[in-house]
């Protein structure tokens, strides 16, 4: 590696991918935007949950620049709002499914043996776990007797927290998996084997020399699976059990919007565009991340 | 490869059972009971047709009782009955699992075919003009939620244009093959548009890492043809990851199809195992949810099994652990 | 190859909308609903598509007709005490009860041939009152102490409770012993697996209406076909399909693209979407709207010390702005409800107390009630804590959520920190409800017959609890001993002046106290094609398709 970082050689590559530096583009225009979300609600002088019967379905106006919904609030300030949530919820979901997939998969490839039996059978079985009686179950579990603090269960956001909750404890597996594979064959290498022969202990080699060998697979796979999860909050609300209102989120947006789609179909463009443009986006930049942190194209380039 | 089989069947029948009880627990875990629906929608019964109907069908047992009851029965063969269709499970299972598995199957096999020519094509000359087209199109298709796509396939289809029937299962009073196929292009395509690019991706993902390949190389420089390497050779070598991909998708899209189901009012598994959840019907959602799990399962050991087809290096010996 | 592939598709979406005809004949009616029965056993689980559809193959005794008012289907005459057929009389423990005699109709046969007698009424009785059986509405068969057969074609009912609604048998769902009394007898347990309703739907036994099934595809649809031994008016339609599409906006295009003709007002399209799609395609479609009986209203629970006090639940009604609700989501088709009689039936008071919008009037309530220090726009008590009401509802129903999100904003306007915490139906009622562990209010609605006794609903001996394995429906926990008395006397009061008296004074008591605050009576839609005629929506539980017969195309 001479004369570059790795870092900034990936940067070079990633950069070299047109449609990946789109999609990041993309992605930090909408997190601005949805960031600035109070901003927008403020400037507009509108408030994204009261309703206003009088003004439903307003046509787009200085007001209201994508005009109003079905309850009279602004449709761009929602979208804003429900960007936030949606956001939130696939990169929050995706990290947490990833860092628990990454501690799982780590243990179970390089301590191998029963453990390793026992955690890829249990990866099994929560793969065929049926998720619909599983949310069911977590959308009706009294969450104060589970230790929670009451004011926490009763807030609107609980709704938000639940479905971050049910993501990660379900979407870990893919990230296990790869992880394990990966360390099987790490495990191996001269590097480790020098390690352990200095008397370094199973924590240090995992986390300081095997782990960051898995950072690119794992980023992909978190981006991927954000796009993913963005997807699956929509159709969680399809089935009633997503977001709650009055919390916006682009999947209720969306499922809310079906209804009307003869009568006031913008309704549904618009979180179904946002929707489309980001799960593009996330999928370009894990893509070009791929490329650039391809350890091979590293090894080739060195 | 017969202990291979041997023991991957005895590990699935293991998998299956421990499943079959989380499974049960996590139904007996769902708040209410039927009755407690029952109670809801009769007001007038008194306590005691609570508890009578409760006895009937066995709930005021402990879970564990009941489990145990149930794993008996089922051991020898009788699942019990569908509490909502007042049927035998199995007879409620069979013609759903038909449906599904002809809205599926096609789907499937579109899906995968038009996902390794689509893929192979991209790969062939990566970062072309055409691969960023072939790539866009995929992520296009992988980003549209399920719902809005049924719904946007029905309003240009059978709205706008009126050439193809909304939803269904065939025209009443018709029974020609034509008259059911046409049921299906629609339920079909929009199943395929939300798979095909998944398909795509990991083919062209593998054959762009095949090509890099030595033994590509050598073959080339023997002087094979482009094409024959590619289709000959590469793509033989490049199925391997999309075989897994697409076995786990096996059991997955039994369940999943519910959405892309209920849009266009096709009785298949996915809607049953929703209702059946929905609607507290214990013997009918297990036997169900496991059915997709026994799937699963089967998926895989074809995806180990498809492994040693196509690739000489990989033995079933290998595959035993 | 791309281009091969976009030729292809055209060739064959063209060749396939060939083949396929769309345009029916007028003599067949094609019929949406958004569910499909589970099973078709008449009085196994009752559920709207079931009750729709076995209307067309059956009929009951009685039943409320358009008008609301009670008619005969199945019998000649409508028993009454003026025409002698119904007798007061002394059950054997003493109890005031009442004999009630009915002539099924003469000609009334089953699909195979067999005629309907008295035969079936037994078999029926003893079904409904056999404690295995698993049928859920006991009450009815319950009151009958004995049934007295008089001849082939007239029995006489003994009940053991006077009630003035003793005529009507309508839940009396006739079951054909020729059929079903080997299966039933056989193991009455296992009846309700073993039905031939379930097991062979189309067996034209089971059936006596103008239409029998003649195929059941589960989840997808039912055909109906004419009933050769019908005795009534013969019908237009040769076949009425009723297809289940679950989705309502795939509903709507299935309706556009022409795959069915017409969507029923008992399991379709909610009210708004109904009036977006008269906007439409009101050139093409006729829109019928029927006010019903259901009352859409928010549960109390009155256990909560806040919501307890009744000032609270005042100043709440005060301060939504239901006429707004009303006019502008469903453009006035559902009208504002005052109490839980709808207007249209005939004990409904007139001179309740509305509670109009004011949230003047709200904030007064409230700082009388104690909610005085406002905090950054929310009310706190002198104890410092915040008032905050608690909304549930089903969640994924799209109209109640509209509701209830203009709840809460109205209700965020006069400092109360409204909550809104929904769970799926299967939760909410199976759990929730029931259990009474709602904290705040709960939106849902009730549907009933006309002039039904809120016994259930309203009477303290009725609040779910764990010592009565929580039956009941008096969810909000409402205790009055002046309604709980009225309740037991109206039942059995005969005198019609002085029934209506009673159900006045029940109405105010209702309205004054406000266990549950009214929101809205909801209204049918039924989306028809211009061509149809004599269909007359009912708004009640009991189906238009009970005269179906009287359907037709306009020449």
């Amino acid at each position: 590696m001479r004369g570059e970082s790795v870092f900034a050689f990936a940067r070079r590559r990633f950069l070299r991918h047109r449609l990946a530096v789109a999609g990041a583009v993309c992605l930090a225009v909408l997190a601005a935007a949805a960031a600035a979300a109070p901003l927008a609600a403020a400037a507009l002088g509108t408030d994204p949950e009261m309703a206003d019967l009088l003004g439903r379905f307003a046509p787009p106006s200085p007001e209201h620049p994508l005009g109003t919904d079905d309850l009279g609030r602004d449709v761009l300030v929602r979208l804003l709002y429900g960007g936030r949530i949606s956001l939130f919820v696939g990169l929050v979901a995706a990290v947490c499914a990833a860092a628990l997939g990454t501690v799982v998969g780590l243990i179970a490839g390089y301590r191998g043996g029963w453990l390793d039996a026992f955690l890829m059978r249990f990866t099994d079985g929560v793969i065929a776990l049926p998720a619909l009686p599983l949310l069911i179950v977590l959308a009706a579990v009294d969450l104060s007797k589970l230790g929670l603090p009451a004011g926490l269960v009763a807030s609107e956001d609980i709704s938000l927290y639940r479905i971050v909750a049910i993501v990660a404890a379900v979407g870990w597996t893919t990230v296990a998996r790869l992880v394990r594979a990966s360390t099987l064959a790490l495990r191996a290498r001269p590097f480790v084997l020098a390690a352990q022969a200095q008397g370094a202990g199973p924590l240090r080699i995992m986390v300081v020399h095997i782990l960051p060998n898995l950072a690119s697979s794992i980023v992909v796979a978190t981006t991927l699976a954000a796009g993913n999860i963005i997807l699956l909050e929509s159709v969680l609300s399809f089935l009633g059990l997503g977001i709650q209102p009055p919390i916006p989120s682009w999947g209720n947006l969306l499922t809310n919007a079906q209804e009307l789609v003869w009568s006031a179909p913008m309704l549904a463009v618009w979180p179904g565009l946002l929707i489309f443009v980001t799960v593009v986006s996330f999928n370009f930049v894990g893509d070009g991340l791929q490329d650039a942190l391809d350890p091979r194209a590293l090894e080739r380039h060195t | 490869m017969t202990r291979f089989l041997l023991q991957r069947l005895v590990q699935s029948a293991i998998v299956i059972l421990v499943m079959s009880f989380v499974v049960y627990g996590l139904l007996g875990l769902m708040p209410g009971d039927p009755i407690d629906v029952m109670i809801t929608a009769d007001p007038n019964m008194t306590p005691a047709d609570a508890a009578r109907l409760r006895e009937i069908y066995g709930l005021d047992r402990p879970i564990l009782e009941r489990y145990a009851t149930w794993l008996g029965a089922a051991l020898q063969g009788d699942f019990g009955f569908s509490r909502l269709r007042a049927q035998p499970v199995i007879d409620v299972l069979v013609p759903a699992l038909g449906n599904t598995t002809i809205l599926l199957g096609a789907a499937f096999a579109l899906s995968l075919a038009l996902g390794l020519a689509a893929g192979v094509t991209a790969a062939a000359r990566p970062y072309s003009r055409l691969d960023y087209a072939i790539n866009f199109a995929a992520f296009a298709g992988i980003s549209i939620p399920p719902f809005w796509l049924a719904l946007l396939l029905i309003i240009v289809f059978a709205v706008i244009l009126g050439v193809l029937p909304a939803g269904g299962m065939g025209t009443v009073g018709s029974h020609g093959l034509w008259d059911s196929l046409s049921y299906l292009v629609l339920p079909v395509a929009s199943l395929t548009i939300a798979s095909v690019g998944a398909h795509t991706r990991y083919v062209r993902a593998a054959m762009i890492d095949t090509l890099r390949q030595d033994f590509i190389r050598t073959a080339r420089a023997k002087g094979l043809s482009g094409r024959r390497v590619v289709l000959g050779h590469a793509l033989r070598h490049a199925m391997i990851p999309v075989v897994t991909i697409a076995a786990l998708d096996f059991g997955y899209v039994f369940s999943g199809a519910m959405i892309t189901e209920t849009i266009f009012a096709y009785p298949g598994m996915g809607r049953l195992i929703y209702d059946a959840v929905m609607g507290n019907d214990y013997n009918l959602a297990l036997v169900a949810l496991l059915f997709a799990t026994a799937l699963t399962l089967a998926g895989n050991l074809l995806a180990d099994i498809a492994y040693v087809a196509l690739d000489p290096r990989i033995s079933f010996r290998s595959l035993e652990r | 190859m791309r281009r091969c592939l976009a030729v292809l598709v055209i060739v064959l979406c063209s060749a396939l909308a060939q083949g396929t005809a769309w345009a029916r004949d007028r003599d067949e009616l094609v019929i949406g609903v958004t569910q499909f029965p589970s099973t078709f056993h008449p009085s196994i689980d009752a559920m709207m598509a079931k009750s729709y559809i076995l209307a067309t193959t059956r009929r009951p005794f009685t039943t409320y007709d358009a008008n609301w008012e009670l008619v005969c289907l199945l019998c000649t005459t409508l028993p009454s005490l003026e025409n002698g057929m119904a007798q007061l009389e002394t059950t054997p423990d003493g109890k005031q009860g009442i004999a009630v005699t009915y002539a099924i109709q003469p000609q009334a046969t089953w699909g195979d041939g067999t005629p309907v007698t008295t035969r079936d009424v037994l078999f029926t009785w003893e079904v409904g009152r056999h404690p295995e059986t698993g049928v859920s509405n006991l009450e009815l068969y319950r009151t009958i102490w004995k049934i007295e057969v008089k001849d082939d074609k007239t029995f006489t009912m003994h009940f053991d409770k006077l009630s003035f609604d003793y005529a009507g048998i309508n839940d009396f769902l006739l079951l054909p012993a020729h059929l079903e009394e080997s299966r039933f007898r056989a193991s009455p347990r296992d009846y309700r697996n073993r039905t031939m309703f379930d097991a062979e739907p189309t067996n034209k036994g089971l059936h006596f209406g103008p239409y029998t099934i003649t195929e059941v595809v589960a989840g997808s649809h039912v055909v109906l076909e004419l009933n050769p031994t019908w005795w009534g008016k013969k019908p237009f339609f040769r076949r009425i399909v009723v297809r289940a599409i679950e989705n309502t906006a795939a509903l709507e295009a299935n309706l556009l693209s022409g795959a069915i003709d017409m969507i029923a007002g008992e399991a379709g399209l909610a009210l708004d979407q109904a009036l977006a799609f008269e906007k439409r395609n009101g050139r093409d479609y006729r829109v019928l709207y029927k006010p019903s009986l259901v009352y859409e209203h928010m549960d109390v629970n009155l256990d909560n010390p806040v919501l307890a006090d009744v000032r609270v639940r005042q100043a709440l009604l005060y301060g939504l702005n239901r006429d707004a609700l009303s006019s502008r989501l469903f453009e006035g088709r559902q009208p504002v409800a005052h109490g839980f009689v709808n207007p249209l039936d005939w004990v409904h008071a007139k001179d309740l107390p509305t509670y109009p919008f004011d949230p003047d009037r709200a904030r007064a309530l409230l700082d009388e009630a104690g909610w005085t220090d406002i905090r950054r726009g929310i009310r706190h008590n002198a104890g410092g804590e915040p008032l905050t009401v608690e909304i549930m509802t089903t969640a994924g129903n799209r109209t109640r959520e509209l509701v209830e999100q203009v709840v809460q904003s109205d209700w965020r306007r006069i400092g109360v920190d409204a909550r809104i915490r929904n769970q799926p139906a299967r939760v909410l009622f199976g759990e929730t409800v029931t259990r009474r562990s709602f904290p705040g209010t709960v939106m849902f609605a009730w549907m009933s017959a006309p002039e039904n006794v809120p016994r259930t609903t309203l009477h303290s001996s009725h609040i779910p609890s764990p010592e009565n394995s929580f039956s009941g429906q008096n969810y909000t926990g409402f205790r009055n001993a002046e309604a709980d008395d009225l309740i037991e006397r109206m039942e059995t009061e005969l005198d019609r002046d002085r029934r209506f008296e009673m159900w006045q004074r029940l109405q105010h008591i209702y309205a004054d106290e406000l266990p549950a605050l009214p929101l809205y009576f909801r209204s049918d839609s039924y989306i028809l094609p211009k061509w149809l005629e004599g269909l007359e929506p009912t708004g009640h539980q009991y189906p238009t398709t009970l005269w179906v017969e009287n359907w037709r195309a306009a020449p």
